[in-house]
């Protein structure tokens, strides 16, 4: 898939169309910004890390039931997703005070709080991005209707339930995180953007060492270092998964064997109640995989490029721990 | 000045030599391209990608040899609009890799068919059968477990309507006949550029009287000119 228009440009990413309406593709740049891209700078070859680490997390989410605007990754840097009208707030999960919490209200630096808290930020860069709340969404028309911001709240909350114990099995601590919601064609609230240490805080369960933007905004340095770190250790969380694959003959296509074991059945005394006969084959392979919906992407593409002969064939794939 | 012949070898191809006979029985310089180079040979006139099976046949006929390293320059070759013939399994591995359009199933009474098979010479209006008679009757050996050609409506309609079908089979007064359950009797076809030919009979095993037949010198022959 080509990328066609540019769309749009934010900081992290630029949206170009493509040849489908109902997909972009994203492309993960390497630049910098912090304190609403007063603070700038380029880092080679973050865009990239970036793109695999939302690749994955996005999987692991699809896996438990999250809807998100993730397809596929194209390459690199380049993400298909659905497109969707992004709702312009920025929601804010935190476990842990840190950044503005601590600075605003004054709760200590690192203090684990007693329950996650939900924030809504205005997304808008000239007013640098300013909290509010519910009913100044509501009366700024952010979004349509109240039952919304539950439904964000709802589901920033499930998300925090499974990114928590996920990161936390490979020694990293989500402090916090910022997600951005769309909505698609159906007026499906789901979520977009990006999930990355560009939009999430991770400091090392044991160390407390910081793994994230902040290494940025706090000139701490090697920020790609530590973007590494939390995509290696992700990434040890690969399983091995079976995928299952079964190929036949397209309706309509005369499957000649089937034909052929339909007689016989016939002859055998099975001819009133067998009424037709397709005969497939079955291919069973092992793959690592990031999760169940990375290994199922993965098959299909190897479908359509080798396994199946989409001119005549249908495909279903089941994927099941390995 | 001699034609210059590219003849390709996947492993499980087995009619590379009777290719490179008959094209050096036709004065022409011919190279057997083993199928992990990356490149053709040079200044060349024509690709054949003959028959047999390769990679076994595994998956399907012609889907793994596809991906063979030589491929990608076979397509930029005929991209670039240089001939190619696929003959039998290279019929098959053309349609697979998607310079010929269509698919190969197989023969619908499931039996590896081997026998001396009429044609009907469908279009002349390319390099390949410009020697021949449209209406013509001649006649080649087949030899396939899968040589059903499939395509869907669609397909079949725009393979008509750019005369890209050259070859039906039929029998010895030139009814079409059918004997392995292709769709409309098709037996060749070429791509809209009409420079990529695909067909399931073997011109190369008709070139001489004791094989039965030598209606294949005339159509190897239109490539020579």
């Amino acid at each position: 898939m080509d990328k066609l228009d540019l769309l749009y440009e934010g900081k992290g990413k630029k949206l170009y169309s493509t040849n489908d309406r109902d997909l972009l593709i994203a492309e993960f740049k390497d630049d910098l910004t912090a304190f609403n891209a007063q603070k700038r700078s380029q880092e080679s070859g973050k865009g990239i890390l970036n793109n695999e680490i939302s690749t994955i997390i996005f999987g692991e989410l699809s896996d438990s039931n999250i809807t998100t605007h993730f397809v596929k990754k194209l390459n690199d840097r380049d993400m298909l997703v659905k497109r969707v009208s992004i709702i312009p707030i920025e929601v804010v999960v935190r476990n842990v005070a840190t950044g503005s919490l601590t600075k605003r209200l004054g709760i200590p630096e690192g203090r684990e709080l007693k329950n996650p808290i939900v924030e809504f930020y205005y997304k808008n860069d000239a007013m640098n991005d300013p909290i509010i709340n519910d009913e100044h969404a509501v009366i700024m028309g952010l979004v349509d209707e109240v039952v919304e911001l539950e439904n964000l709240k709802t589901q920033a909350r499930k998300i925090n339930e499974i990114l928590k114990p996920f990161f936390a099995k490979v020694g990293l601590r989500l402090i916090d995180f910022k997600l951005e919601f769309g909505k698609d064609k159906n007026e499906n609230i789901i979520l977009a953007d990006e999930i990355s240490p560009d939009s999430c805080r991770f400091w090392d369960s044991t160390t407390g060492e910081k793994l994230d933007k902040d290494r940025f905004r706090q000139d701490i340095g090697g920020v790609k270092v530590a973007y590494e770190e939390v995509k290696n250790r992700i990434l040890t969380l690969q399983k091995v998964y079976k995928a299952i694959v079964n190929i036949y003959l397209k309706d309509g296509v005369l499957d000649s064997a089937g034909k052929a074991v339909n007689h016989a059945l016939g002859s055998l005394g099975f001819g009133n109640s067998v009424n037709d006969v397709r005969i497939g084959r079955q291919i069973i392979l092992k793959i690592s995989a990031n999760s169940k919906s990375d290994a199922e992407k993965q098959t299909q593409e190897m479908c359509e490029s080798l396994l199946a002969n989409t001119v005549i064939e249908d495909y279903n794939i089941e994927i099941i721990n390995g | 000045m001699a034609k210059r012949v590219a003849i390709l070898q996947f492993p499980g191809t087995n009619c590379e030599l009777d290719t490179q006979y008959a094209f050096k029985k036709l004065g022409c310089e011919t190279e057997i391209v083993w199928h992990k180079n990356n490149k053709l040979p040079e200044n060349i006139d024509l690709v054949v990608v003959p028959g047999g099976f390769s990679y076994g046949d595994y998956l399907r006929s012609g889907a793994i040899a596809r991906f063979a390293p030589i491929m990608q320059d076979v397509a930029n070759f005929a991209q670039n609009g240089g001939n190619v013939l696929g003959i039998c399994n290279g019929f098959q591995i053309l349609v697979e890799a998607h310079l010929l359009p269509g698919a190969m199933m197989r023969n619908e009474n499931l039996h590896f068919i081997s026998k001396q098979q009429y044609l009907k010479v469908e279009n002349i209006d390319n390099k390949f059968l410009a020697n021949l008679n449209i209406g013509e009757i001649i006649k080649a050996p087949i030899a396939h477990a899968e040589g059903k050609f499939f395509i869907d409506e669609n397909g079949l309609s725009e393979l008509k309507e750019n005369n890209q079908i050259i070859l039906r089979y039929c029998d010895a007064t030139g009814e079409l006949s059918n004997p392995n359950g292709s769709i409309e009797s098709i037996a060749g076809i070429c791509n809209r550029e009409r420079n990529v030919f695909g067909l399931m009979p073997h011109p190369e095993r008709a070139i001489e009287t004791i094989l039965g037949s030598t209606d294949g010198i005339r159509m190897l022959e239109g490539f020579l000119k």
